[in-house]
């Protein structure tokens, strides 16, 4: 019965929801102090294709590949973000998505290392190597009566899912700490904040890190998910993806892009059954929804509203996620 | 001797803002900036928090040259300040403003702050009782959770005040704190400064109230055209003719008026 429940088509839809959560946080960890960043295609690719050489060339762990994928994004997230702190909102904008088609050309035409546009297969997969760990302390799916691409992918979702809840968890605390506070006073006002005694350059470049090294561990466990990739993956087009789920889902609470990666992962796919007509529908909601709520869809004031509900009629009718904002 | 402004310059382009300004504030003494409308009164306040760069002269802070210091390091040194046109953290409740003005005088990073060890959460509860200790200083009990943007205009000047004390200055540079204030208002605001004074905090205050002012500063400055035409007690400067001229005009300025 449990196998019947489980469809590796809807667990695909789940891993990639759960990615989309990560690079949404990568937009918007930046954009807490300000810093709208349109560099997370480039950072996840820089995660993405330094994983999967690490790991095929050299045939290092996929954990090793992941850490390394993450980090080297970061250090980049670092080159980028100190030249640009002096830049604001659209210029900004516009030097992060330069810097992102830069990595993306580089990849295409760097063959001898990236295979160019072709794009790069066979990257080991998670689900399998977890399917292949666990065999060898003698484990068969089958005794769960699951298929072994069921257990594959049951394993990467809810791998994803610990990963996910644990990053909203961490970048949740941190904006209620001294941290946090540092990064919304430069966010409202930079030179006010830099006369109350905030370093802004070490926070802003922070911040910047924060987002490169989210967006390369998403792009890391991309790769290992897909098993391939190609510059194609992390075009201008995956750029305003992500930065369309946190405007969309709204920037001012954690659960702004949290809500927004899951409701546009999913739309397209609700919507399969219009086929072509699906993504005029997904603009014309965005178009609608930035005339009427500029701020997102979730804000603190409707934050505030679930919290107030929630108290008044107490906890048993209060069970969405929002309760504890 | 607390601050000392030695032969301070500042160009903008070919106009002198501030030009040959020197004066000293001694340790306690509550110090007055005036002068008429643009005289450079916070262009000097911007050299002193290093908003600006000096375009010559040198600042001093108890001996030491804080000239091209960031404006945080200045703040770490002691010196805070608040702004002519309020510039609160608009979204932030009253109580987190003042807790981002202990940003410097606290330490806890990244990862103690995510895994909330035990010393950061000693320090989180030290700031927010400093916070409501200032709250409390300040008169604006009660109001901890209220956006600061919801706050009347004199509690947003009051706690204004509240955040850079939170970041323990030895010296508190305000710039025109009445502004817009009634008559209560403004004999709150005096009976606060001089609460302040009592704190062992030196004040340096911009102020075109002038009962307040006179009533309140040990010792005045005063700025025309961004040069220093006077300094002394208030009874000399009300009697300086320069002073008395800079305000009033005199009568061959006619093409001033």
């Amino acid at each position: 019965m449990l196998a019947e429940l489980i469809n590796p088509y809807y667990l695909q839809i789940g891993c990639f929801v759960l990615i989309n959560i990560i690079l949404a946080l990568s937009v918007y960890v930046p954009l807490s102090t300000g810093q709208l960043s349109l560099a997370s295609a480039g950072f996840m690719g820089l995660g993405a294709y330094t994983s999967a050489l690490l790991t095929i060339n050299l045939e290092l762990p996929i954990l090793v590949g992941i850490i390394a994928g993450t980090l080297i994004a970061g250090l980049f997230g670092i080159i980028i973000g100190l030249p640009t702190l002096r830049l604001q909102g659209v210029y900004l904008a516009i030097v992060t998505l330069g810097f992102g088609e830069v990595i993306r050309v580089v990849f295409v035409n760097w063959e001898s290392l990236t295979k160019g546009s072709v794009g790069i297969s066979g990257i080991p997969h998670i689900g399998r190597e977890i399917l292949k760990t666990v065999k060898e302390f003698g484990f068969n799916p089958q005794n769960l009566g699951l298929q072994n691409n069921q257990f594959i992918f049951l394993s990467i979702f809810l791998l994803l899912l610990v990963i996910a809840i644990f990053l909203v968890w961490f970048f949740r605390r941190q904006s209620r700490s001294r941290v946090g506070r540092a990064y919304a006073a430069i966010n409202l006002d930079e030179k006010a904040a830099e006369s109350m005694g905030i370093n802004i350059t070490y926070y802003k470049v922070l911040a910047f890190t924060q987002g490169a090294l989210l967006a390369g561990f998403a792009g890391s466990l991309y790769a290992h998910v897909l098993a391939y990739i190609s510059p194609a993956d992390f075009s201008y087009h995956r750029a305003v993806d992500i930065l369309v789920f946190t405007i969309f889902g709204g920037s001012e609470v954690i659960w702004g892009p949290v809500f927004g990666a899951i409701f546009l992962t999913f739309l397209p796919e609700v919507l399969r059954f219009i086929s072509e007509y699906r993504y005029m529908i997904y603009g014309l909601m965005i178009i609608i929804l930035m005339a009427v709520r500029p701020q997102g869809l979730i804000d603190v004031s409707l934050i505030n509203w679930i919290k107030s509900k929630v108290s008044k009629r107490g906890v048993k009718h209060g069970s969405s996620s929002e309760k504890s904002m | 001797m607390v601050l000392a402004v030695k032969k301070a310059c500042k160009n903008f382009g070919g106009l002198a803002a501030v030009s040959d300004v020197s004066f000293t504030i001694q340790k306690g003494e509550i110090f007055g900036l005036i002068g008429p409308n643009g005289a450079g009164k916070t262009t000097m306040f911007n050299l002193i928090t290093s908003m600006f760069p000096l375009s010559s002269g040198e600042v001093l802070f108890k001996g030491e040259n804080i000239n091209g210091l960031k404006p945080n390091k200045i703040t770490e040194k002691g010196i805070c300040r608040t702004f002519q046109n309020i510039r609160l953290f608009p979204k932030m409740s009253a109580e987190e403003n003042v807790m981002v003005g202990v940003h410097c005088r606290s330490k806890s990073g990244v990862l103690s702050s995510v895994f909330r060890t035990k010393s950061q959460r000693k320090e989180e509860k030290e700031i927010r009782q400093r916070a409501n200790e200032l709250l409390e200083f300040v008169g604006l009990e009660g109001y901890a959770d209220v956006t600061a943007e919801n706050l009347a205009y004199g509690q947003q000047r009051r706690l204004e005040i509240a955040r850079a004390m939170a970041s323990d200055p030895q010296l508190l540079l305000l710039d025109e704190p009445a502004a817009g204030m009634n008559e209560t208002e403004t004999s709150d605001l005096f009976h606060l400064i001089k609460k302040i004074q009592t704190r062992d905090i030196t004040v340096l205050l911009i102020e075109h109230d002038m009962p307040l002012v006179m009533n309140l500063c040990d010792r005045i400055a005063v700025l025309n055209f961004g040069k220093k035409i006077a300094e002394g007690t208030p009874e000399e400067i009300q009697n300086n003719p320069d002073v008395i001229e800079a305000y009033l005009g005199s009568e061959e300025e006619e093409e001033y008026a």
